[in-house]
């Protein structure tokens, strides 16, 4: 679908910048990662005993080899990176368990959060946007509508969607994660805020597109006024949202840990919480890696959508 | 402890069940037989589905061995002995068993008819598989290992008896071997690497682990081959639930909630606030119980000043107003455990409930003998320059509840000029202030069904027992060779009266020294649905087990 006219070696370099900056973010949410741990107070054996202990000192010395907590900070340093480098992830102690099984376990429920809280904030800001241009009240109800929505902390829409759809109303489940209809009020809490910002950076650049000189010209083409709104003046409005989700898609992870507390779900945002405070050093690193990964996989994506939207900036890049 | 309305619940009552019964009318026949045949016998068949706040990190109850593993494995597992309400051992797994005069050598004579739900039989084999493996450092076990420090080796003799030899008398090992901690393993699933055996661990009990959903849930299907059951059940032969679904709501308001809304039939750890709502809902029914061994507490480091003035300690127990801080913040739910011991462990004495209660006046007293007679602008009480401050670090996985209630000792003591400071940090820090006794009130608690506790909590033995960075089990750094002497005496006679008289003294001791403001028991507190009938309490730790339960279908 896009043509490089004599651009097989821009293209390749600019593959290798992309790759080489992905490597540089990788390793240095590694090693972030490592010194915080390291900086936090308390000895991870006493988190990877747990609950009451009463262990023998023969106890504590197996576990200190085993997960090479008897080495120097340089050469656990070392070892860490290097199992990094080399794909290994680890076992996590807090959870007796290989690291890549962890993730593949708590990764797709978040990954289904964020992409419905993303849908939804989506859906909210377009309706929002394209509604409000036609007529002034709806204009200002939308814009204070999503004004007040970005304002809100996704943890007080969590307590409160709680609170009203299933203590009282009881129509939704309060906790849990079986089905769709326990997604609903947690994507929710994240969707709110979310599509609130949406809606202001795009609402900012449809209201300047309607002015376009182009826009007059379509409608003197005698187009509909939903096809100029949706076919023409919507397009430009959707590139500040499509890089705004790319950094939404980083927001989301780290309100998930809230928003998964709250509704009691499975998840790498809770999971994540807990093995900070357990110093559970391979689980941590696992999932900030895979948040990294997400995120940096989410650039790219936003980065093809917008030559998608706008063929414009690939005929610029080229 | 069935639901009760009150007076102004009763009009509503009474119309809403006028309207219902008219509506229903035209079904009561039919209904009305099917409950009466409900109400009385057991129906096999249908699911469970039970909810509690924390989700093991092993289902394997050797590793680690923290409370949630051993509601877990109480349905997975079997044990060698089971215990009653009375604290008297009865067979299980082994049906009878000898010991030796010496008080080191014990003779199990097994079962000969149980299997394991992976079609390994239980054999004498199987005894050694599971001992060997508490006692492995590297099972990384702190309870069950811990429990059975003193086992030396098992000696097979044939294929269903089996010899466990101690290094030294240990009178408690039949009480710690009742309880789920210790549940017998199948000796073929044990021999797989620890991490493998923590997801999915096999036993012989009523039900088998099917899969573990982190974060979400475990599934249990019915062990159809079941006939084994302890003395305590209600009936032999395969339990009655097809299956049990395990979910984990740590939220206490949603878990109380999904109970509510009918998401879950039983839930674990009710939370007080929910408590009086529970028992004026005529949909539901409570079952509670104390775990016997060290109650709820704060332990007073007596190996620094200001604890290490008995009279200080006396007087910071007697200015902490515990009973009105229960009853605010318990809103009267939870009871007092004044003692060492909770009133379930065996051998417990009612004498010491009383022993320090609050009196601020005795307070005021002690602590102007002690020197601390002077005060400062802000009330506190000096000596020497130096002001009466408390350090408390707070872990962060400490209950709201009970933070809100060492906010109000804090309050209270701070009248009688005690500068309390609650310190809050991070589990793994506090874990590594209390290795180096950094402290001045340690909160915890010991669950175990011996009076043996005493001997961990108190006995000079257990001061730097076990070295994580320094950690110990004696938190208050009490060291009496007298007391010493009698809780170590107690594990050489398993002679009932003498055993009483020994932790007798050993709670008399503990208890004129001053070590621990004590609070409420630990409780098991569950509420369910009427549509559940005979979920049970295990009697050795008071844990759920729904071996017994069934559910109107």
């Amino acid at each position: 679908m896009i043509s490089f006219p004599n651009s097989g070696f821009v293209f390749l370099k600019k593959l290798m910048i992309r790759v080489g900056g992905a490597c540089l973010v990788l390793f240095a949410a590694a090693t972030l990662t490592f010194i915080t741990l390291h900086l936090a107070p308390g000895d991870p054996v006493t988190a990877i005993l747990g609950g009451s202990a009463n262990p023998t000192p023969e106890t504590i010395r197996e576990i200190r080899e085993e997960y090479g907590l008897d080495q120097p900070l340089m050469v656990q340093y070392a070892l860490h990176i290097w199992h990094v480098l080399s794909g290994h992830l680890g076992a996590s102690f807090s959870q007796h368990m290989p690291v890549t099984d962890v993730l593949w376990q708590q990764a797709p429920p978040t990954l289904k959060l964020m992409l419905s809280s993303l849908v939804l904030a989506w859906v909210f800001a377009v309706l929002s946007v394209t509604l409000s241009a036609r007529k002034p009240f709806f204009d200002s109800a939308f814009s204070s509508l999503e004004t007040f929505f970005a304002g809100l902390p996704q943890f007080w829409i969590g307590i409160i969607l709680l609170w009203l759809f299933a203590y009282q109303l009881g129509l939704l489940p309060p906790a849990g994660t079986h089905g769709f209809s326990s997604l609903i009020l947690p994507s929710l809490s994240l969707a709110i805020p979310l599509g609130g910002f949406l809606a202001q950076v795009m609402r900012e650049s449809f209201k300047t597109t309607l002015d376009q000189p182009f826009v007059l010209t379509a409608r003197a083409r005698g187009l509909s006024d939903n096809a100029v709104r949706f076919r023409h003046v919507l397009r430009h409005a959707l590139l500040p949202g499509v890089s705004l989700s790319t950094w939404a898609v980083g927001a989301l992870v780290g309100n998930a840990v809230a928003v998964e507390f709250i509704f009691s779900r499975q998840g790498v945002g809770r999971q994540l919480f807990l093995a900070v405070s357990m110093h559970d050093m391979p689980l941590v690193t696992g999932i900030i890696l895979f948040i990294s990964v997400v995120y940096i996989l989410a650039s790219f994506l936003a980065d093809i959508l917008y030559v998608i939207v706008d063929p414009r900036i690939q005929e610029a890049r080229a | 402890m069935l639901a009760r309305n009150t007076a102004t619940h009763t009009c509503k009552a009474v119309f809403s069940s006028a309207l219902l019964a008219a509506l229903c009318l035209p079904l009561a026949a039919c209904h009305k037989n099917k409950h009466a045949r409900n109400a009385t016998s057991p129906i096999s068949g249908g699911t469970l589905i039970y909810a509690t706040d924390r989700e093991p990190v092993c289902l394997d109850p050797h590793v680690q061995g923290d409370m949630p593993q051993v509601f877990v494995a109480q349905q997975y597992l079997d044990s060698l002995v089971s215990m009653d309400k009375a604290g008297s051992i009865h067979p299980w797994l082994a049906s009878s068993w000898d010991i030796s005069p010496d008080g080191l050598a014990y003779t199990f004579h097994l079962r000969s008819d149980v299997t394991f739900t992976d079609g390994t039989p239980f054999t004498a084999e199987a005894v050694k598989a599971n001992l060997d493996h508490m006692a492995n450092p590297a099972t990384q076990s702190s309870t069950a290992g811990g429990y059975i420090r003193q086992y030396h080796s098992t000696e097979i003799v044939d294929a269903h008896t089996a010899i466990i030899h101690l290094s030294r008398p240990y009178a408690a090992f039949l009480e710690v071997l009742a309880q789920g901690f210790l549940g017998i393993e199948s000796p073929k699933a044990l021999a797989r690497p620890r991490d493998l055996n923590c997801q999915a661990p096999v036993g012989s009990g009523p039900f088998r682990i099917v899969r573990w959903d982190r974060q979400n849930r475990i599934l249990f299907e019915r062990n159809p081959a079941y006939h084994w059951a302890p003395s305590y059940a209600l009936h032999n032969g395969p339990a009655y639930l097809n299956r049990i679904e395990w979910r984990f709501i740590p939220e206490p308001s949603a878990r109380f909630a999904a109970l509510q809304a009918a998401e879950v039939d039983a839930i674990d750890t009710l939370p007080p606030e929910a408590q009086t709502p529970a028992q004026h809902n005529a949909d539901l029914w409570l079952l509670m119980a104390d775990r016997p061994g060290n109650p709820t507490n704060g332990t007073l480091n007596t190996r620094r000043a200001p604890f290490n003035d008995a009279r200080v300690r006396e007087a910071f127990l007697r200015s902490a107003d515990i009973e009105g801080a229960l009853g605010s913040v318990f809103f009267h739910h939870y009871r007092r455990a004044g003692g060492p011991l909770t009133p379930t462990t065996p051998f417990y004495s009612p004498d010491f409930e009383h022993a320090a209660d609050y009196n601020p006046q005795r307070a005021n007293i002690l602590l102007d003998q002690a020197g601390w007679s002077a005060k400062d602008a802000d009330g506190i009480r000096t000596k020497e320059g130096r002001r009466l401050t408390v350090h408390i670090p707070l872990r962060s996985s400490l209950s709201n509840s009970e933070r809100t209630l060492w906010e109000q000792v804090q309050a209270t003591a701070r009248e009688t000029g005690f500068d309390v400071l609650l310190e809050n940090a991070d589990d793994t820090s506090v874990n590594a202030r209390e290795g180096q006794w950094d402290y001045d009130v340690r909160i915890g608690y010991w669950n175990t069904n011996t009076a043996d506790v005493l001997r961990i909590v108190f006995s000079s033995e257990f001061l730097d027992a076990a070295g994580i960075s320094g950690h110990h089990q004696n938190e208050s750094g009490f060291s009496n060779s007298y007391f010493d002497r009698i809780v170590n005496e107690a594990l050489l006679t398993t002679d009932t009266e003498q055993r009483r008289n020994l932790y007798y003294q050993a709670q008399k001791i503990a208890s004129a020294a001053f070590l621990q403001i004590t609070t409420f028991p630990q409780t098991t507190r569950l509420a369910i649905s009427k549509r559940v009938h005979d979920i049970r309490l295990e009697p050795a730790l008071n844990v759920t087990t729904l071996y017994d339960a069934w559910v109107e279908q």
